[in-house]
């Protein structure tokens, strides 16, 4: 996920925005990294673009009947891709018999609660939403904590042990989970944490880390060092220009890795089978769990598999703007 | 009085770093260790140093090599196919230009999904008997007979089957790193292609994608590291089953630790695994990706 996010910070995609206000600008223009000249260049390609207005941009497609072919594409696409979702959502409604009922229908025949009361109501459910919301705003907290100093000190200091630290961080994302979870289990029942939230959002914060510090590199990557040069000269110490100018400034991002590490610990699996027992189980091994202890339950499963993603879709959609701004910080330098 | 800037980087730098030696190093210290001991799976139990034994299990069992090989295909599947459909998308998205916006954000929406979930969901799609897509295909005639096709259970092609899940959720990631690298071509290379009346194929083979091949590297490293370490989804779906069909090696590993109770031989398979991909991620980061070269 790192590099879909830095990508955008490099000014590229951005700038489409601008153009599109002005109708006889050329598209393509929003790609080219946004400078003094760009505001020049479209006088001169405007006329062009008007002779051939049906024409594509860049890789727009130009003809009506093309686009109208392609639109068709991207319903069939998004309708395919939507597909399974929407089945668990609809089978999520059925009666638990018709839930797995020979020939399976899309829809439901009668439209019911009972699974996610079925669902809800199963001793050990309600909780393990506590433990996977604990264990997520824990994991989130710690990485934050860590990862935005430790990002600074990487990209404002550019020093050789930050090269060497950020590339260590990048092999800590190679580290198959099931290699160090383990390890990682016994250390904590040694230090008395066995079962806690506190010792599987530690184990979270492992994967989490790497990738936040990664994001935050390229989010502190498009500060000027001006803003925080000028902050030292009117007498502000370095930890203090960091922390009333710099972040301030990159709370965009701060917000996006947030969200990353916070999904990277709500939707994990290994190290929470690994790790907890009853008293701090997640939502992900409740779900897994229906299926041995208590047979095939498959009308509950879909509906606690329904409940547990829907607040993180629409948290995704909520903050969507938020993601938006944090991404195009970076083409605002300058 | 003042500290250097390069000690002031080092203290911004130290809790991350000291957080990633005792949590991520020490357990890796711990599991290469224990690959060299005969250990019993009770709490306390004997350790019996054994050298290079737990290795020499490892590489003469069955299991194991089967379960390399069947990561490597089931990495190959996963990245090719991938590519192929989020390469497509992309290009329907660039082609269809900012109209489609609101699409590119729902086609997100599997990357928010836990595995576990996608696993499960197409566990239901695909199983015997109640699954869908058996029910359809035969209502459209296309089989004969809703179960003809055992999607997890066939040996034979079960291990398509549980990549699937894999496939559906971060297809989305894939689209997302080539839609940003299709944005950063110049509209003048491709225009000035059009007018010399180069056709689409062309275009696609002998511009678009040699001007992604830098994205094109990233996206599949950073694909490939996860599909080869894939747990969650194959173990809701199969548990690694029929007869291993679909055993990859975080299952064999896992299984080996928890199941059979030999975590000597489960952690010395781990380091092998382990070295295996630091080998090629950082043959791919070195030759191809190269970070903070372009920053």
């Amino acid at each position: 996920m790192s590099i879909a996010e830095t990508r955008p910070t490099g000014g590229g995609t951005t700038g489409g925005n601008s153009a599109g206000e002005l109708p006889h600008r050329p598209r393509h223009t929003g790609v080219v990294p946004a400078g003094p000249n760009n505001g020049q260049e479209a006088p001169t390609t405007a006329g062009n673009n008007r002779r051939r207005r049906h024409h594509a941009e860049g890789l727009e497609a130009g003809k009506r009947s093309t686009r109208t072919l392609l639109w068709i594409l991207l319903a069939a696409a998004m309708v395919l891709y939507a597909f399974p979702f929407l089945y668990l959502l609809f089978t999520s409604f059925k009666t638990p018999i018709d839930t797995i009922a020979v020939p399976p229908t899309i829809l439901p025949r009668e439209w019911t609660l009972e699974n996610y009361t079925n669902a809800l109501g199963r001793s050990g459910v309600l909780a393990s939403f506590i433990n996977s919301a604990q264990t997520a705003i824990i994991s989130t907290l710690l990485s934050l904590v860590l990862a935005v100093p430790a990002a600074y000190g990487i990209t404002r200091y550019k020093t050789p042990s930050g090269r060497v630290f950020i590339m260590a961080a990048l092999v800590t994302r190679m580290v198959p989970p099931v290699a160090i979870g383990i390890p990682l289990a016994s250390m904590m029942a040694t230090a008395g944490l066995a079962d806690t939230p506190i010792a599987l959002s530690i184990a979270h914060t492992t994967i989490s880390l790497p990738l936040s510090i990664w994001l935050m590199s390229s989010f502190f990557e498009a500060v000027p060092q001006d803003l925080e040069e000028a902050a030292t000269v009117d007498g502000c110490s370095r930890l203090g220009a960091l922390w009333r100018v710099v972040i301030p400034v990159v709370s965009g991002g701060i917000a996006v890795t947030a969200i990353f590490a916070f999904l990277a610990s709500w939707n994990e699996f290994l190290f929470a089978l690994l790790m907890t027992a009853i008293r701090s189980q997640t939502t992900p091994v409740v779900i897994a769990n229906f299926q041995t202890q208590f047979g095939l339950d498959w009308g509950s499963m879909t509906a606690l598999a329904a409940v547990y993603s829907i607040p993180v879709i629409l948290l995704t959609l909520l903050l969507q703007r938020k993601i938006v701004a944090g991404m195009t910080l970076g083409a605002v330098k300058g | 009085m003042r500290i250097s800037d390069r000690r002031f980087a080092l203290y911004l730098m130290a809790p991350a770093g000291l957080f990633l030696a005792v949590f991520v190093a020490y357990p890796l210290f711990r599991l290469v260790a224990d690959s060299f001991f005969k250990i019993s799976p009770m709490a306390g139990g004997p350790r019996d140093f054994v050298g290079l034994d737990n290795y020499v299990r490892a590489f003469t069992s069955e299991a194991f090599m089967g379960a390399g090989w069947r990561t490597l295909a089931y990495t190959l599947v996963v990245v090719t196919l991938e590519f192929a459909l989020g390469l497509g998308m992309a290009l329907l998205f660039t082609t269809l230009g900012r109209k489609s916006e609101v699409w590119r954000t729902v086609f997100l929406y599997p990357l928010m999904i836990a595995p576990i979930v996608a696993g499960l969901l197409w566990k239901f799609l695909m199983i015997d008997n109640f699954g869908l897509i058996g029910t359809l295909l035969h209502q459209a005639g296309i089989l004969q007979n809703p179960n003809q096709i055992g999607w997890l259970s066939n040996p034979d092609i079960v291990l398509f089957s549980v990549a699937v899940p894999d496939i559906w959720l971060t297809t989305s990631f894939m689209c997302l790193v080539l839609f940003a690298g299709l944005q950063n071509i110049p509209g003048d290379l491709i225009e000035a292609a059009r007018l010399d009346g180069a056709k689409a194929p062309t275009l696609l083979f002998r511009i678009i994608l040699p001007l992604l091949r830098p994205v094109i590297a990233v996206a599949l490293v950073v694909r490939g590291i996860d599909a080869a370490r894939a747990f969650d989804t194959i173990l809701i779906q199969t548990n690694g089953g029929p007869q291993s069909a679909s055993e990859t090696m975080s299952l064999l590993i896992y299984r080996t630790m928890i199941r059979f109770g030999d975590p000597g031989l489960a952690s010395a398979m781990g380091t092998i695994y382990l070295l295996a991909m630091l080998g090629v991620a950082f043959f791919a980061v070195a030759t191809i990706w190269r970070p903070g070269k372009d920053n």
